[in-house]
């Protein structure tokens, strides 16, 4: 629990403030293990009945239940069922959310039994929160992050912005996540095509994806990049990046928070030859893609480690059509973008891989400039 | 299957079916939400568990998802897609490297801006720009940019330049792109398709107006109807009396398109000798007066043959009687020197069929470059297409003038309207002024004005835009222009 290591207790009660802290997860645990308990059984009878007998009122009934329960993940998995598509491939995507949601269910019952990651993915996708400072206490992850995607969408009354990075040297992918309440700015971010160098440290799991964003040498959390404590980034208007979009109209406040701090935290090398041709378009890196096919094998990577993965950034190198064989998700409306940066030959694309197919997000054209898609 | 218990391992289609139904129903041997889930992870993973045509590796997501049909041509999605394809591109097809440098990164952003709504109407005059200085635009535009263009007819020309090769291929994958590759892109006179020819014959006509029109006579029995009457009216641009007997020619013509193209142009020719069948056909009809009585008008009866071999329509538009409309066309294809002098005709009144002869003499002014008279009919009616005869110089002092006396009406921008850009000194004054008394009288009526202004006045005198507020507007988009016009050249 976040408060647990900033208050001290005096040291004769420091026992008893450990029993009461127990006390209240245990008395957590318990709520959420009857919450997931009856979506077992709910998940059952919507078997037994029937899929096609399936639909919202009974979804937000027991999103509402578990969301009692204090298991607000498993609340959100289920509650966003109204979101699926209602085509023909209606039923399978419901069996599959379903079967997913069954999975969770059982694993929190035998969490004692799985490997120590697992178990904490298990927790986190049913709605036990990380704490903050947990993470900053994991080794940092020092590399050079390229941005190759960002987003940002409403969800349920806040707005969540999400920046895609692939680091250099390691190939990891991250993710920043912030939520920000409705009315309040959003936090910057950097550059789409951006290459940082900075340190991650990444959130506890068996797939480890999310991140938090530091910068060396100062102390926390001031210095965190990670977006849900707001305000909180240093951002300095020209930060020399690479591959900045021009696509994105060159709309400010897109800028990266580090440079203020360029001796610890500097844009990569390849960042300065953008900075040195500001008239020009800037020449970036086009990041390494790998093929299709061994993209899907990292997604593959992920699902075996964490079988609820639902989204992860993927960087291919590879014709339209051969992106087009892992299917588009229902949301790319317009592929002329990506086919008039493509010309019919291979380009690198980023994309976030969900179980749905494929969200591009960016496409770098033959000048190495990032095309926000 | 009658009810019967499907096996534990069972397909996915299996589950799904089961699932469906309800295992009340349709009892499932096993536990079905284990069993999917294994397969969900298996599909999601890519792997599944038999080999499958490749045609189905384009699945998750069916067609009917409302995935757009646009991955279905070009060539990118070859196999499940194929059928429902609507471009004749073949698969595997790939965009030829450019010839033209690009744009710079400053333009190419700026390009983006226009495109996204800041000040849109300058989109035509970015083009121009671009166009003039033969640069492509950067293939992630295009999409965008080709919309416009199917849209907008005005900005495809220099569309085909702009665009370059990706835009071309592009327009190959996409039908309703399909006229992008109708305009001209450089190519010669003996391949190119009849844009490029057509753009070939103008440069030559441009430079060598002889050579031009021999080239056009030594292929003319090979092209086609269409071709020859937008050819032929190439041959308006440097057209002198060397011309008259290949258009003397064309008279004979087939098609009366081509021919029509031909009188036009014989007519602007004062000694050519449809000119002097025209005159004596004009004389005929208006008999100008002696000793200062009224000019006497008498239209043609008939619409001859001669007539129409000289280009004049037998049949009038709606609401226009058949002589009047062939008065009106004699006129405007009779050389103006045979009316003498501007100032004494038109001081002359007339009795009937004022409305005919004024405008055939418009016409003529127009067509024949007439400044002469082009002058005189302004002072008469102030046409915006009189103003087009005259010099650069000359047009934009009378329009000024025309600015400072007129009050602001919708004539005032209709005029100022046809006054190409860039406007300098003497209009870019008088407009500036016009808008500063306007704003203190009917403020309300500025809008039009302020924004012909933005767009013409040439961008570099922005600094005579700067001392009033209500001409805030104006020196914004001047300079909006200034630094465009800096970017592209």
């Amino acid at each position: 629990m976040p408060w647990a290591e900033t208050v001290t207790f005096p040291r004769r009660k420091l026992s008893y403030a450990r029993a009461s802290l127990r006390r209240m997860i245990d008395a957590r645990h318990a709520r959420v293990a009857e919450g997931l308990s009856e979506l077992e059984l709910w998940l059952g009878d919507q078997i037994r009945g029937g899929l096609a007998a399936s639909g919202p009122e009974g979804w937000s009934a027991m999103a509402r239940r578990l969301v009692d329960a204090q298991a607000p993940g498993a609340a959100g998995l289920v509650s966003r069922l109204v979101r699926l598509p209602a085509s023909g491939a209606w039923p399978e995507r419901l069996l599959a959310e379903y079967s997913l949601l069954r999975l969770l269910a059982v694993a929190y019952r035998r969490r004692a039994h799985l490997p120590p990651p697992l178990a904490r993915t298990v927790l986190t996708r049913v709605g036990f929160p990380v704490a903050r400072a947990e993470v900053l206490a994991a080794a940092p992850v020092r590399d050079h992050w390229r941005v190759v995607g960002s987003r940002v969408e409403e969800e349920d009354r806040v707005t969540a912005q999400r920046v895609w990075l692939r680091g250099r040297d390691s190939g990891r992918a991250a993710l920043l996540l912030a939520y920000v309440g409705p009315g309040r700015p959003l936090p910057d971010a950097p550059a789409v095509g951006a290459c940082l160098e900075i340190d991650l440290r990444f959130y506890p799991g068996a797939a480890p994806l999310r991140a938090l964003a530091s910068i060396p040498d100062v102390p926390f959390p001031g210095a965190v990049l990670d977006a849900s404590v707001p305000g909180v980034p240093v951002p300095v208007p020209g930060v020399p990046v690479s591959g900045v979009s021009v696509a994105d109209g060159g709309s400010g406040g897109l800028c990266a928070t580090t440079c203020s701090h360029a001796s610890s935290a500097t844009a990569c090398s390849c960042a300065s030859s953008a900075a040195a041709c500001a008239d020009g378009p800037p020449i970036g890196e086009v990041p390494a893609g790998v093929s299709a096919e061994q993209a899907l094998s990292e997604v593959g990577a992920a699902l075996a480690a964490d079988p609820w993965t639902d989204s992860w950034p993927v960087v291919v190198t590879g014709t339209v059509a051969e992106l087009g064989g892992l299917g588009f998700h229902w949301s790319f409306h317009d592929p002329w973008r990506l086919i008039a940066v493509s010309g019919g030959r291979p380009v690198t694309v980023a994309a976030e891989w969900t179980p749905y197919g494929l969200r591009p997000m960016t496409v770098w054209d033959e000048d190495g400039s990032a095309v926000v898609l | 299957m009658g009810g019967a218990a499907v096996g534990g391992a069972g397909s996915w289609e299996e589950l799904v079916s089961a699932a469906l139904v309800g295992t009340d129903r349709r009892p499932y041997d096993g536990d079905l939400l284990a069993d999917a889930a294994v397969e969900v992870l298996r599909r999601r993973a890519g792997q599944r568990p038999a080999p499958e045509p490749a045609a189905d590796r384009f699945a998750p997501e069916p067609a009917s998802d409302g995935f757009a049909p646009g991955l279905a041509v070009g060539g990118v999605v070859p196999e499940r897609a194929a059928g429902g394809g609507t471009s004749e591109r073949v698969a595997g097809e790939v965009a030829e490297p450019e010839e033209l440098p690009g744009v710079g990164g400053a333009a190419a952003r700026r390009l983006t801006r226009i495109l996204g709504g800041e000040h849109e109407r300058l989109l035509g005059e970015w083009l121009r720009l671009a166009a003039a200085a033969r640069r492509h635009v950067p293939a992630h535009v295009l999409p965008e940019l080709l919309e416009r263009g199917r849209r907008d007819r005005s900005i495809r020309g220099r569309l085909g330049v702009v665009a370059g090769r990706r835009g071309r291929w592009l327009a190959g994958c996409n039908p309703d792109w399909g006229y992008l590759l109708d305009e001209p892109t450089g190519a010669d006179w003996e391949f190119g398709r009849p844009a490029d020819r057509l753009a070939h014959l103008r440069r030559l006509r441009a430079e060598r107006p002889g050579a031009a029109r021999d080239l056009l006579a030594r292929s003319w029995e090979q092209e086609a109807p269409d071709d020859r009457a937008v050819f032929v009216g190439a041959l308006a641009d440097g057209l002198s009396a060397d011309d008259e007997e290949f258009l003397e020619s064309v008279l004979d013509d087939r098609r009366r398109e081509v021919r029509q193209e031909a009188a036009g142009l014989l007519a602007r020719l004062p000694s050519s000798r449809l000119a002097a069948r025209m005159a004596e056909r004009a004389l005929a009809c208006v008999r100008l007066p002696r000793g200062g009585r009224a000019i006497e008008v008498v239209p043609p009866e008939t619409c001859d043959p001669g007539m129409r071999r000289d280009g004049i329509r037998p049949h009038p538009p709606r609401g226009v009687g058949e002589r009047a409309w062939w008065l009106q066309q004699v006129v405007s294809r009779t050389p103006l020197a045979v009316w003498g002098d501007p100032g004494a005709v038109l001081a002359a009144p007339l009795d009937e069929w004022e409305g005919e002869v004024r405008s055939g003499w418009v016409r003529a002014a127009v067509s024949q470059r007439h400044p002469e008279w082009a002058r005189a009919l302004f002072a008469l009616d102030p046409i915006a297409d009189l103003l087009d005869v005259l010099p650069a110089g000359e047009r934009q002092e009378l329009a000024a003038g025309f600015v400072t006396r007129k009050e602001m009406d919708s004539q005032l921008i209709m005029v100022l309207g046809g006054v190409e850009r860039p406007w300098r000194d003497a209009l870019a004054a008088a407009v500036l002024n016009k808008i500063v008394k306007v704003a203190a009288t009917q403020p309300w009526n500025l809008g039009e004005l302020a924004t012909l202004a933005g767009e013409r006045i040439d961008p570099s005198l922005h600094y005579l835009a700067t001392s009033a507020p209500c001409l805030r507007d104006v020196a914004t988009l001047l300079r909006f222009r200034a630094e465009m016009s800096k970017e592209l050249t």
